[in-house]
């Protein structure tokens, strides 16, 4: 058989063991390993140790009203109105509905939704694009500029037949 | 303890599920029982399963009138279920997942320091109980408190669902498919749970032997 302390999956068996709850081959088949083998002996002894502390600890008894109690509050019930009952079964039920956490991201979304749609959206502000002015310009600096390029543009070869 | 015999009944729906539930549990016949209206099917499930369920209850929250106040509301939450019962599965996994998730929501709350008083209080009560019964020596009472002030510490430094699994593994007895329909887990996922929780309890309470 497979040693429990080195595979997880056979780990059960050690707690089924303690717990008397395997079968009586199961038990044999264990018990003929624990003895070859040192830490699953070991764990079965700390195991057992466990067990037997926790079989130590006895709860305190019921209190001797309690039906009484109970059914007190099962009387207050059946006195209340219909719709109520109805809202309490609905909002309390025995067990947590079990879709409701996949109804959250639904209900998250649809808020968002809801929450997207009613706020005001900003208005835009239409960006001013810059404009050349001509009354800024200098022609002065421009006439400059031209002459600049004139200067270093290579003069135009002469026509062949002049030389 | 003796269970009402079963009577036939007359609505063929119940019929029905009266068969499919006869290989399920007689706690789960009792159920549909008290689905008809017969309420002293209620009183005998409540006789079976009182004492569990505040046990558990109690491990779970280590309070003696907070186990009880909550089990009060698994018995009650029950009885208003039992126009909506289905036998999908066996009773006490019903019942233990309703206890589950109440002694869950409660640790998850917060609540447990409001009631150390009340279980030193009843520690206290346990003890006098003991000497009464045994007449135990001081000192084995004395060794007796530190080994239970111990265990309880024990248990609660677990975390919640660990603790909820070992509780009812070790005391409740519940395989390990209604221990998982109890913590709305997979199966392997309480073995796993129980194999830790085991663990620290073994590092923790190994040198009580003897």
């Amino acid at each position: 058989m497979n040693c429990p302390t080195k595979r997880n999956e056979d780990a059960e068996i050690l707690l089924d063991y303690c717990a008397q709850t395997l079968s009586p081959v199961q038990m044999a088949e264990f018990e003929n390993h624990v003895k070859q083998c040192a830490d699953c002996s070991r764990l079965v002894e700390a195991q057992k140790e466990v067990w037997g502390a926790l079989d130590a600890w006895t709860p305190a008894p019921v209190s001797i009203n309690f039906d009484a109690r109970l059914y007190a509050r099962i009387a207050a019930e059946q006195s209340v109105p219909a719709w109520q009952l109805w809202l309490r079964r609905i909002f309390q039920p025995a067990l947590p509905y079990p879709l409701w956490k996949s109804a959250v991201p639904l209900i998250a979304a649809c808020a968002l939704l809801a929450v997207g749609l009613t706020v005001r959206t900003p208005e835009v502000t239409h960006t001013v694009q810059p404009q050349l002015r001509a009354d800024k310009v200098d022609i002065e600096q421009v006439e400059q500029a031209l002459e600049d390029f004139d200067i270093l543009t290579p003069p135009a070869q002469a026509p062949s037949g002049s030389m | 303890m003796a269970l009402i015999p079963a009577q036939p009944s007359a609505n063929p729906g119940v019929k029905k599920d009266m068969e499919a539930v006869a290989a399920l549990d007689r706690d789960a016949e009792l159920m549909l029982r008290v689905r008809e209206g017969d309420d002293t099917s209620f009183a005998l499930l409540l006789e079976r399963h009182r004492g569990p369920v505040v046990h558990f209850l109690y491990r779970m929250v280590q309070n003696p009138s907070v186990s009880e106040e909550l089990a009060q509301e698994v018995f009650l939450r029950v009885y208003r279920s039992r126009a909506t019962y289905e036998p999908t599965a066996k009773f006490t996994t019903w019942l233990f997942r309703i206890a589950t998730h109440l002694a869950l929501n409660w640790v998850r709350d917060g609540k447990k320091e409001k009631g150390q008083e009340s279980l030193d209080e009843q520690v206290v009560d346990g003890v006098d109980r003991q000497v009464r019964d045994r007449q135990p020596t001081i000192e084995q009472e004395m060794l007796r408190e530190v080994k239970m002030t111990e265990v309880r510490q024990a248990i609660e430094a677990l975390p919640a669902k660990q603790r909820a699994a070992v509780l009812m593994h070790k005391y409740e007895e519940l395989e390990y498919a209604q221990i998982a329909r109890a913590l709305n887990c997979s199966e392997s996922a309480v073995k796993s749970l129980l194999f830790r929780a085991y663990e620290s309890l073994r590092s923790r309470l190994a040198h009580m032997a003897g």
